[in-house]
């Protein structure tokens, strides 16, 4: 399914069925052992292995000193992986869940982002976020969230969705080289999905979004668990003669702008969906991007977002599905904008 | 002071309008509210009355040409007042001081044409052209310099559609939209493109057939004194399909059937629009010289009818349209190209069979005597170049809705309800004070198939 | 050697030699300058926004950094002149920075308020009160880990312990027994609201309790007592012991800011903060103690002087930053 993923993998790289949670495991193993400088911090990630398995037993293997279990205070927890990125260590801070940034925005909006800027350049913080996110595990609202359109907001920042455990892995090393703050919004449903992962040390390009399914009558540009919602719908589509091209955005900041404007130049149609809130959430900056660049002179019928409810998510599994796109929405949406061909 | 007689805003969305006709030379004498000229609009056609008596000076606009709403095209001396220079301080010239085209806002007219507002201080003769953008254009980015369309009334169109319009060469307005609400799309221009690349199309005539001059063809019956009716036939008919209806028709009145160009004995003329077919239809009506008349149309001939009486509404005691088109886009397009393009019995009779709501009605003598007078390939290929351009894609091009809503003299509509070129549920949308009779067991040439009954309805004509 | 002396000896005169305790009231003058050339460029117009003085300070910023090297980090406030200049600082640059110019600490674009000097350890002055403690605790995590030695000095001012950070960065540094020294610069106000309004213990220094670090409230205006504190702080951090808590009581003799208008604070109780002055007070004490002579101190202050109208000098004739570059660092390769 990978057509397009850009990864650096060197070919002759054998490839193994993990986890999307596995492949993060094994990213940040293979980090740790490589670099006395990493570190992972976040709350109940030793022992405990994380509130979702991610860390897993890495701290028999690396010890408390380099998985490090911090008291529940994600600004002051945030702050200190801030300091010490500036300082020498290479830290992936776990938030437990991403709803949880919001106590630690100060040190994620203020210092991480901008240090290096008010600083004139003088300082870099390569400080790594890892951010369990999004719905469909019945957590509802304040456990749920997709907030990753916020961070994506602030210049300074990276902020990366891996779809795929291949991805999830390569961007988690890409992150790790690159100088600068990354935040990796990872979707909570798709830690127990499972495909193929190359052995090794490889990384997925940050700002490099991957084409998941070729096209030709209309693009749906997708994140995070959205991809495979888009890829199942392209499916159904195919069969009734609509052939959608998938882009799976893969990093929101900063954006791929040129693989985003190539599909629509050639699809001349376009779809966005993403699980955050629709209104002022990424679908409106691609589709700002689209119609202010010279693709515009290609559409062929108007841009249309799928996003999240304007709600909070909800309890009741009904409500909680009826809150983010689903394949139906997706299938709809394409068919009404594929009617479109005259 | 003179008098100053303006182009008239007569519909909300209107810029501008095109004078058809001046009722009154220049230097002749009018009175106030007497038909001053004819305008055309996108829209409509409509008479304007005089603002004034007295006698008419500086015609600064000519038929033909086209004035911004709310600037001069004349002016009416009162009897006695010395004939200066033009008013405007404007020398010489006709058409070459237009101003800039003034942008519709909603000032709540619509449907009755406003009496022209002589110097109304709303409506200043000279609109001062906007002011350039400044700098702050040259920051915009390059694609934006072609991306935004002009300001004014444009065709709804994708931005694909336009892209393609503009790297071909071509007028986004002249491409027919088949997208949502008539957006134009980018298949649409490729449509366009296809068509033009053809050496020949159902709508580009033929090399072997050229327009003619002359009048239109006017077919007269009937004696008497009372008030003569005025017949206006169908698409791919002619002045003699009326014959059964004439013999139910109330006797007295004499009776005038024109026919419409390219069709029947008329020249065959190239028309490009609606508004020129109306044109020149009311050219042959005003030929006949009549004080009153009786109205009367099938389909085409209908819709003409009732663009007819929107601006002669004076001499028109009463209008009746069969089978109306202009009520709605839906036509039966086959059918019409079918008819047009054929060139034996064999290939008309399956369309004929489509016109009345029992097609034993079309015998195969009917269809011999329909295909002789068509045997001329000038007027089957005259008809289909009309036909491309009042029925583009088979879709009705043209609306006599506002026209409807105008009239106010006597107007009823007569539908079969079986008709399988026009859904007569295009009848429903006309205005509640026209009267309607629907007939169940008629198609489209109630006329025709229900002569008799058709003609009571006549009978208490004056 | 302070066997020697007489037992009531400052700790400072016994711990520093006549060469350091010359450079310190050196830098403190730097500092009272500094300041007063800030305000004097202000009130010209040469400055763009607004600045947060630390004058009636200077013994706190000085002698908290008398235990400290290059490697040493610090993090600062957004009145954090002081530390700048106390932590080596070349007063050029940041008058530079002040203006706005290429030439400054960060290339203009930091301004008063994110004042740093990396290379000699200060990792910035910051906007967000308390924002810099969870800072200096990762600092002081990259310290341990790596083994480099280094401690860190976190300042803040009484405002900031009552900031969620505050108990945050406290607690991990002492779980983890980091190298850092958090150093409260109380100068009683937090903008106007004065700490017996804001705070619910009466020294803050008690709040190390809750840490389980320690914890000692000292005269900020006593160069000595600032130094000895620091000194025993500083020591137990680099020794592995863990973080402490250093109290500093102090005054700011300017309000808050520029745009204060001083409604909240007597004259008297200025004026008689000013009678402590803490440069007044060192020079006193290297006089009465031998260090230095009156007029060598005079030396020091006109060779402030000099200083600060040199840096002054070098700011005004520095390139302006090119505006095109606005976008400059905001990432280490640009993106776009």
């Amino acid at each position: 399914m990978n057509m397009d993923a850009g990864t650096l993998a060197r070919p002759e790289q054998e490839t193994r069925e993990l986890s999307y949670a596995e492949a993060i495991r094994e990213a940040m193993d293979i980090a740790l052992a490589a670099d006395e400088r990493v570190v992972l911090m976040g709350e109940d990630i030793g022992v405990y292995g994380g509130a979702f398995q991610v860390t897993g037993d890495l701290v028999h293997k690396y010890g408390t000193d380099r998985v490090i279990d911090t008291p529940i205070s994600e600004l002051g927890g945030a702050g200190v992986a801030v300091g010490a990125a500036m300082t020498g260590l290479r830290p992936i801070f776990e938030f437990q869940f991403s709803d949880f940034a919001t106590l630690a925005m100060e040190q994620i909006v203020n210092q991480a982002a901008k240090v290096r800027y008010m600083l004139g350049g003088a300082v870099s913080v390569p400080v790594v976020m890892r951010m369990p996110a999004g719905s469909g595990t019945g957590a509802a609202a304040q456990h749920s969230q997709s907030l990753e359109a916020w961070f994506a907001h602030v210049p300074g920042l990276k902020v990366v969705q891996p779809s795929t455990p291949e991805d999830a892995k390569g961007l988690l090393l890409a992150a790790l080289e690159d100088p600068d703050p990354v935040l990796i919004f990872e979707h909570k449903l798709l830690y127990k999905m499972k495909g193929e992962v190359p052995a090794g040390h490889y990384l997925t390009p940050i700002g490099k979004a991957a084409i998941r399914r070729k096209g030709t009558d209309l693009t749906i540009v997708a994140t995070s668990i959205m991809v495979h919602k888009a890829l199942e719908a392209a499916q159904t589509l195919a069969g009734e003669g609509i052939e959608a091209e998938v882009v799976d955005l893969r990093t929101i900041r900063p954006i791929d702008r040129e693989t985003v404007l190539g599909s629509v130049r050639k699809t001349s149609r376009l779809l966005c969906v993403y699980e955050g809130v629709k209104t002022l959430g990424i679908g409106a900056e691609i589709s700002a991007m689209v119609a202010e660049s010279d693709a515009f002179d290609y559409l062929d019928a108007p841009i249309v977002r799928l996003g999240g409810a304007e709600c909070p998510i909800p309890y009741n599994p009904d409500l909680e599905r009826a809150a983010v796109p689903q394949v139906p929405d997706i299938l709809q949406a394409a068919r009404a904008l594929a009617g479109e061909r005259v | 002071m003179p008098v100053e007689v303006i182009m008239p805003k007569v519909d909300m969305d209107m810029a501008s309008g095109r004078i058809a006709v001046w009722h009154v030379e220049a230097g002749a004498r009018v009175e106030k509210s007497e038909a001053l000229f004819d305008i055309e609009t996108d829209k409509a056609a409509m008479e304007v009355e005089s603002p004034a008596s007295g006698t008419l000076h500086h015609v600064i606009a000519e038929a033909g040409s086209e004035v911004a709403i709310g600037q001069p095209v004349a002016w009416i001396y009162a009897d006695g007042e010395a004939v200066g220079p033009r008013p405007d301080g404007t020398a010489g010239g006709t058409n070459d001081d237009h101003g800039p085209q003034a942008s519709a806002s909603d000032d709540g007219m619509s449907g009755k044409a406003r009496p022209p507002a002589p110097s109304s201080p709303e409506e200043p003769a000279k609109r001062t052209p906007e002011p350039a953008p400044s700098g702050v254009g040259s920051a915009l980015p390059a694609a934006l310099s072609h991306a935004v369309p002009p300001r004014g009334t444009l065709p709804r169109a994708t931005p694909k559609a336009r892209r393609l319009a503009r790297d071909n060469g071509l007028e986004i307005a002249a491409i027919d939209g088949n997208g949502p609400r008539g957006r134009i799309q980018a298949g649409d221009v490729a449509r366009h493109l296809e068509a033009l690349s053809r050496p020949e199309t159902a709508s580009a005539a033929p090399l072997h057939w050229s327009p003619e001059a002359g009048p239109l063809s006017v077919l007269r019956s009937g004696k008497g004194d009372k008030t003569p009716i005025v017949l206006l036939h169908g698409f791919a008919s002619d002045g003699a399909s009326w014959a059964p209806l004439l013999a139910s028709l109330p006797t007295g009145h004499p009776v005038y059937r024109i026919e419409l160009p390219s069709h029947g004995r008329s020249p065959r003329r190239r028309i490009a629009s609606f508004a020129e077919l109306v044109r020149d239809m009311r050219q042959a009506f005003d030929g006949l010289g009549l004080q009153q008349a009786h109205l009367v149309g099938h389909s085409l001939g209908g819709a003409v009818a009732a663009a007819l009486a929107d601006t002669r509404a004076r001499r028109i005691a009463s209008l009746t349209l069969f089978n109306p088109a202009g009520l709605g886009p839906e036509i039966n397009g086959p059918a019409l190209a079918g008819i047009a393009r054929a060139t034996r019995a064999e290939s008309l009779a399956p369309w004929l069979k489509l016109l009345p709501a029992d097609e034993e009605t079309i015998t195969s003598n009917y269809v011999r005597s329909v295909m002789l007078a068509r045997a001329d390939p000038a007027l089957r290929a005259a008809q289909a170049d009309l036909a491309g351009h009042l029925f583009p894609d088979g879709v009705q091009a043209f609306s006599i809705a506002a026209a409807l809503d105008r009239i106010e003299l006597p107007t009823r509509i007569i539908w079969g309800k079986r008709d399988r070129i026009i859904p007569w549920s295009h009848a429903l949308r006309a205005p509640g004070r026209i009267s309607l009779n629907l007939f169940e067991n008629a198609g489209h040439l109630p006329h025709i198939e229900l002569a008799g009954q058709i003609g009571i309805l006549f009978a208490d004509m004056k | 050697m302070p066997d020697l002396l007489p037992e009531n000896t400052p700790f400072a005169i016994a711990r520093y030699t006549p060469d350091e305790l010359k450079a310190a009231l050196r830098k403190m003058y730097l500092i009272r300058k500094f300041e007063e050339g800030a305000e004097e460029s202000y009130t010209r117009g040469l400055i763009h926004g607004t600045m947060h003085l630390s004058i009636g300070q200077e013994a706190s910023a000085v002698g908290a950094c008398m235990a400290l090297g290059d490697a040493d980090k610090i993090t600062s406030t957004h009145r954090g002149h002081g530390h700048c200049v106390a932590k080596g600082a070349d007063v050029s640059r940041m008058f530079a920075e002040f203006f706005g110019k290429e030439s400054g600490y960060c290339r203009g674009r930091g301004g008063s308020m994110h004042i740093a000097d990396v290379e000699k350890g200060n990792l910035g002055a910051n906007g967000i009160v308390g924002g810099g403690l969870p800072i200096a605790v990762g600092a002081a995590l990259s310290a341990k880990r790596l083994g480099t030695g280094a401690v860190t000095v976190c300042f803040f001012g009484d405002g900031a312990n009552n900031e969620g950070a505050f108990h945050e960065a406290l607690n991990m540094a002492a779980i983890w027994k980091l190298p850092v020294v958090f150093v409260c610069e109380n100068n009683k106000y937090g903008m106007s609201t004065s700490t017996e309004r804001s705070t619910a213990v009466r020294r803050i220094a008690t709040r190390a309790d809750a840490y389980a670090m320690p914890g000692v409230t000292v005269d900020g205006n006593d160069f000595s007592a600032v130094s000895e504190a620091m000194d025993a702080a500083v020591a137990r951090a680099r020794a592995g012991e863990g973080p402490s808590l250093v109290e500093s009581m102090t005054y700011r003799w300017r309000g808050h800011s520029k745009s204060d208008r001083n409604r909240y604070r007597s004259k008297e109780e200025i004026a008689d903060w000013m009678a402590r002055d803490p440069i007044t007070r060192m020079a006193d004490m290297l006089v009465e103690h031998g260090i230095a002579t009156r007029e060598e101190i005079a030396g020091l202050e006109a060779g402030a002087d000099r200083e600060i109208a040199e840096a002054i000098e070098f700011a005004k004739t520095g390139e302006n930053p090119k505006v095109a570059e606005v976008t400059r660092d905001v990432y280490t390769e640009a993106v776009q």
